[in-house]
């Protein structure tokens, strides 16, 4: 038995030994992409072709990366991000004739990590632009190193307010922040709920507790009465939390990320008799997790499964990856905004620099999204004009209020 | 008085939870004195199984069987689930590390508990799956006293949690697998001089062990609804708190252990602040470990010369 | 089960150790008193060789964790405290660089003085909260320690809002979950730190000087009195040495370790959040001590490249596939024995292949590649996206296998599961584990743990001792 451990270890340090050699070669030549096993039929037929008749136009080929926290605590907001933008790079090299490729990297929301990634992407010259990353406070890390390789990053769920104040040149974002949606949430507690005194929960995340400051600096500037508490995400149990709303709270403000969390919330106020509203932040806009009956969810865009021209982009993804919840639709406007810089550079003949992605990012004018909204960026990067709709769960289904 | 009855319930309930999970903890900390941090993932798997059973048999809304078989067979499921795993576990990764130093299952244990995790996250995706309890028992029905309401569901998961741990109580005092595993606990060596099969009382241990993770999983399910697959880590490291408190390998002390977190949660939230409530919890812990630093029930191990 | 006569055993352990034999126990033997220069050759070559700054940004997660390590190591492989609370030390002195070089208090001291003073304020904080470890013994003290770092975690998150008398409005200490952002750069006698380059030099720098003193101070009387404690605490005192004292000076020491490689990281990251100190850090750092062997120091400077390096090796689908086939290399030629069985294996497992492919592709001939693909593909299923439940369960089944086939004893048996199992690995790795890298990623890296445990039971280059327990 020893003998055989001894043999064992000699071989897997030899393995290490093998592969780190190996590796260490692969991360700085970027020659080879992923998932050469199996490219599609059509991207394999155009590049062999393309040399021999040099009269056709150049297939506009490019990598773009995407950050999100695909494993650890917060997968299922980073699954589904990654789900989408595969769709979105998928779909759109179906639909113009380019040749994207999508490089992922796993952050599990952790700052450092992030930091990690981001030199990986950036010291990869085939990388053009990243979509992400998904926290703030990753958005905050990668920031210089993203500014120093003039890399657009545009993220899908990055609301801290101060994000766009200037200081990251590259940066932008297609959802609005939170300086927007809390005023927002806040004046239709006061305006339309009547709202006397507000219980505010974050869930101590740089999302949750932003939107928490903003929401109740509004609500306390009216006059109504704000009770903060704060719950960890990964708690098993909100009942003692529950059994806090007194009487005489009327809306309970749960801006958070995870929809089953708040179902549960709601669930345990059934349980327990307490008859507040609860008003759920766009992170818990999701028509399949949160169905509280009566509760009151913001969002930037009205929910994407009732757009008719979203209709077989949302079969499309039910087909392959099943149920989704609030981050997906921003992370494929995110990945669409890019993919169309990048491609008008391609058409215009211009050459392929992360600069000038930078500037193509900025000048995007879209019509219209997924989101059935334009998107356009303000000179910080911010999307310009967005505001928040308000919906109320009838029946197990959202109904736009205002 | 309502309030305090109302989180006195919210903290049972939790603490029960924690209790059965603690204890697979301490069962196997006495015999191998080993922290067993794949525990938390073998509770999550528990709690997969119940719900795999759940929509196996038409989901929460409209179960196809009544809704009592339906509940004892998803704690079927997740018991038998866990109970395979951990004896899996015990195989692989940690019988070959037997008289290894004692780090060294340790850091086996996080790999096995990274494999799971990750293996959940491949097989299952990391949406967070729904009990939908609510669904399939009204809430809002149960027992009323005054402003004070126990749901049905909680109070099906206390009297399950009772039973287990009386179960077990009788299990390892009264029969002669209980001796045997006494026995290991106290002295492995000698217990193997008396003739007791070792190897077999440490199978056994992982497979009580893993089916009370199991049932635990089923009964957060049903009380709590989420499942997903990072459920393991918090639960865990929730578990292994209880256990040391009540002093680590000591079965009774696992179930006042746990008891005392979930009410010291439950109550820290309620009085308190719920910002600070970890913190509290914490906080109360350190100071209760340095006035009694063997836990509630641990016995000063007699220093060998 | 421990030997009779355990503490003798113990006692004539030194004088015992026999030289390795063979080439590789010579290379060890030789290594093993020039590592420190093979080392700070390998490391001053790397950046050079690497090029590109991801490179070297490895290299100086693998150099801040290599601290760690090396400071853990005094903590729990010298003297036998574990201490699950190390990373919060770690985060103390990132939050300790922050508070006194950005702008959150607009204190922007110069580095050398930071540096200084949050080692002695670090050092004087593990003096502190290091006086349990007088009193408490093993995973009792663990418990504990682990409490101070969930402590320190919430502190950072929810010292955000802190209502002070005398101030008005709410005061935010730790900047909450979002962190403190905007951290200068480290400026050392003018030179100023701008690159990844410059830090990783610098903590190269560290290391050794970390690695020169530890060496030492082993060696001292106060290294020698911790390995008594650790070898047997009531011996220890009775040889009249100060066993409480000496527990409190090594964790304090482990601490400021930690708390100088935490500043060294809030500069390289320019910034620091809560996210960064948590029990995952502490799995990682743990992993790594015991992985290259607790209480050798060249055994955690290995266990930290490892674990630093592996995972970001895997990131890359073509590091990952390396690691994979060259994986299943090794395992295939240290589980078969005799060799020469591989005769019948791998020729086995090329037909078996082709067989269970010529099968589906009379039943379902939709589940095979065309005609024209190569490689692999001539060889193995492909299933679609929709097929996904099938490779799921093929996963489950795999692993059942793979496990079954190392606990077999008979042989034809464990050939044909080896078989089996070895085409079932093959088949989830190319139809699903190569689409999902980071979800493999950790898959790989929790088996490789499990593995490299269970061969290497001291770590890769610790000395088996026996524990009184």
């Amino acid at each position: 038995m020893r003998r055989f451990e001894r043999r064992f270890a000699w071989w897997a340090v030899f393995a290490l030994i093998v592969a780190a050699c190996g590796g260490g070669g692969q991360a700085t030549t970027t020659t080879e992409g992923p998932g050469t096993t199996a490219p599609p039929a059509t991207a394999a037929t155009t590049t062999t072709a393309a040399p021999a008749t040099t009269a056709a136009p150049q297939v506009c080929e490019a990598k773009i990366g995407v950050m999100a926290p695909i494993t650890g605590p917060a997968a299922s907001i980073g699954e589904e991000q990654r789900n989408w933008a595969l769709l979105a790079v998928d779909l759109y090299n179906e639909e113009n004739g380019t040749n994207f490729e999508l490089v992922e990297g796993d952050t599990q929301l952790d700052p450092a990590q992030a930091s990690t990634v981001a030199q990986q992407f950036a010291a990869d010259d085939a990388i053009l632009g990243v979509v992400g990353p998904a926290g703030s406070q990753e958005v905050e890390a990668v920031g210089p190193i993203f500014t120093d390789a003039e890399m657009a990053f545009v993220s899908m769920s990055a609301t801290r307010e101060s994000l766009t104040d200037g200081s990251l040149p590259t940066f932008f974002r297609v959802v609005p922040h939170d300086g927007q949606q809390g005023p927002t949430d806040a004046q239709f507690m006061i305006d339309e709920l009547a709202a006397s005194k507000v219980m505010i929960i974050d869930d101590q995340t740089s999302y949750s507790t932003g939107l928490a400051d903003t929401t109740a600096a509004t609500l306390e500037a009216a006059g109504v009465e704000v009770v903060r508490e704060s719950v960890s995400q990964d708690v098993t149990d909100f009942s003692a939390l529950v059994a806090k709303i007194d009487d005489a709270t009327d809306v309970v403000f749960l801006p958070w990320q995870i929809a089953a969390n708040a179902q549960l919330f709601g669930d345990q106020m059934a349980e327990q008799g307490k008859d507040a509203v609860i008003f759920g932040s766009d992170g818990l806009f999701s028509p399949s997790d949160f169905t509280v009956e009566g509760a009151y969810v913001s969002a930037f865009a009205p929910d994407i499964r009732g757009i008719p021209e979203d209709a077989d982009l949302v079969a499309a993804y039910e087909a392959q990856y099943g149920d989704f919840g609030t981050f997906g639709p921003p992370t494929y406007a995110a990945t669409v905004v890019l993919l169309d810089a990048i491609r008008s550079l391609c058409d215009s003949g211009a050459e392929l620099t992360r600069a000038a992605v930078v500037d193509a990012v900025r000048a995007t004018d879209q019509a219209t999204s997924i989101l059935g909204q334009p998107i356009r960026f303000t000179e910080n990067g911010d999307v310009d004009g967005g505001r928040f709709f308000i919906f109320q769960i009838k029946g197990g289904s959202y109904e736009l209020v205002k | 008085m309502e309030f305090f009855l109302q989180q006195l319930v919210n903290g049972l309930t939790l603490g029960g939870v924690y209790a059965l999970i603690a204890l697979g903890y301490s069962m196997v900390y006495g015999i191998l004195k080993l922290l067993n941090f794949a525990h938390g993932d073998v509770y999550m798997v528990g709690a997969f199984a119940g719900y795999g059973v759940l929509v196996a048999f038409g989901g929460p809304a409209d179960p196809r069987i009544p809704v009592v078989t339906l509940i004892v067979l998803m704690f079927l499921a997740g018991m038998l689930a866990s109970g395979i795993l951990g004896v899996v576990i015990e195989r692989f990764a940690y019988r070959p590390l037997r008289n290894a130093p004692r780090i060294a299952p340790l850091i086996s244990a996080v790999g096995v508990s990274f494999f799971l995790q990750n293996a959940a996250l491949l097989v299952l995706g990391a949406r967070f799956r729904s009990y939908g309890t609510a669904r399939m028992v009204d809430p809002a029905t149960g027992l009323q006293w005054g402003p004070l309401r126990i749901s049905i569901i909680r109070i099906v998961v206390i009297l399950s949690a009772v039973a287990l741990m009386v179960v077990l109580h009788l299990l390892v005092q009264r029969t002669k697998l209980g001796k045997a595993m006494r026995a290991t606990a106290f002295d492995r060596e000698a217990a193997a001089m008396m003739g007791i099969d070792v190897d077999r009382v440490i199978v056994a241990t992982f497979l009580i062990g893993s089916v009370l993770a199991g049932a635990a999983g089923v009964m957060v399910g049903l009380v709590f609804s989420r499942v997903y697959h990072f459920m393991g880590f918090v639960a865990g490291l929730k578990g292994f708190t209880a256990a040391v408190i009540g002093g680590i390998g000591s079965i009774p002390g696992a179930m006042m252990g746990g008891l005392l977190i979930g009410l010291a949660e439950a109550f820290s939230a309620g009085y308190i602040s719920s910002t600070f409530q970890n913190l509290i919890v914490f906080g109360l812990l350190i100071v209760f470990l340095l006035a009694r630093p063997r836990g509630l029930f641990g016995v000063p191990e007699p220093v060998k010369v | 089960m421990p030997e009779i006569g355990t503490d003798r055993w113990v006692a004539e352990f030194e004088s015992r150790r026999v030289r390795r034999e063979g080439p590789w126990g010579r290379l060890i033997e030789w290594s093993s008193r020039r590592w420190l220069w093979l080392f700070a050759g390998a490391a001053i070559v790397y950046p050079f060789v690497i090029g590109g700054d991801f490179g070297i940004r490895v290299g100086v997660n693998a150099l801040l964790l290599a601290m760690l390590a090396i400071g853990l190591n005094v903590v729990v492989g010298y003297t036998g405290l574990l201490d699950l609370g190390y990373v919060a030390y770690y985060g103390l002195g990132a939050y300790g660089y922050a508070f006194l070089a950005s702008d959150q208090f607009g204190i922007h001291l110069p580095t050398p003085v930071v540096v200084a003073v949050v080692a002695l304020v670090v050092f004087g904080v593990g003096l502190v909260l290091g006086q349990p470890a007088r009193r408490l013994v093993g995973d009792y003290l663990a418990i504990l320690t682990l409490f101070f770092l969930q402590v320190f975690v919430e502190l950072a998150l929810n010292l955000d809002r802190l209502d002070l008398p005398f101030v008005d409005g709410p005061v935010s200490i730790t900047g909450g979950p979002n962190g403190i952002a905007g951290v200068d750069p480290m400026e050392i006698l003018g030179f100023r730190f701008g690159q990844v380059r410059d830090y990783y030099f610098l903590l190269l720098v560290l290391v050794i000087l970390l690695i020169v003193g530890v060496t030492n101070l082993a060696r001292s009387r106060t290294g020698v009195g911790w390995r008594a404690i650790r070898e047997d605490t009531l011996a220890a005192e009775h040889m009249t040495i100060p066993s409480g004292r000496l527990k409190v000076l090594a964790y304090a020491f482990g601490a400021t370790v930690a708390a100088v490689s935490g500043t060294v990281f809030a500069a390289v990251q320019l910034g620091v959040f809560p996210q960064n100190f948590t029990v995952a850090l502490l799995i990682v750092v743990y992993a790594a001590l015991v992985l290259g062997g607790e209480g050798s120091i060249p055994g955690a400077l290995v266990g930290a490249l490892i674990i630093a390096m592996v995972p970001e090796l895997l990131r890359t689908p073509a590091g990952a596939r390396l690691l994979f086939y060259g994986g299943l290399l090794v395992a295939g030629l240290t589980l078969v024995r005799p060799r020469r069985r591989l005769a019948v294996i791998v020729p086995g497992l090329l037909l078996f292949g082709l067989a269970v492919r010529a099968l589906v592709a009379g039943i379902w001939p939709g589940l095979v590649a065309a005609e024209t693909a190569g490689g692999v593909d001539r060889w193995l299923l492909r299933f679609s996206a929709s097929a996904d439940v099938v490779v799921s369960v093929l996963f489950v089944v795999t692993i059942a296998v793979a496990l079954a086939a190392v606990a077999v004893r008979r042989r034809r048996v464990r050939d044909a599961l080896l078989i089996l199992g070895v085409y079932l690995l093959v088949l989830v790795w190319e139809n699903r584990l190569v689409e999902e890298p980071s979800i493999t990623r950790q898959l790989l890296f929790g088996a490789l743990l499990v593995v490299l445990m269970v061969a290497r039971p001291h770590g890769l280059l610790g000395r088996p001792r026996v524990e009184v327990v």
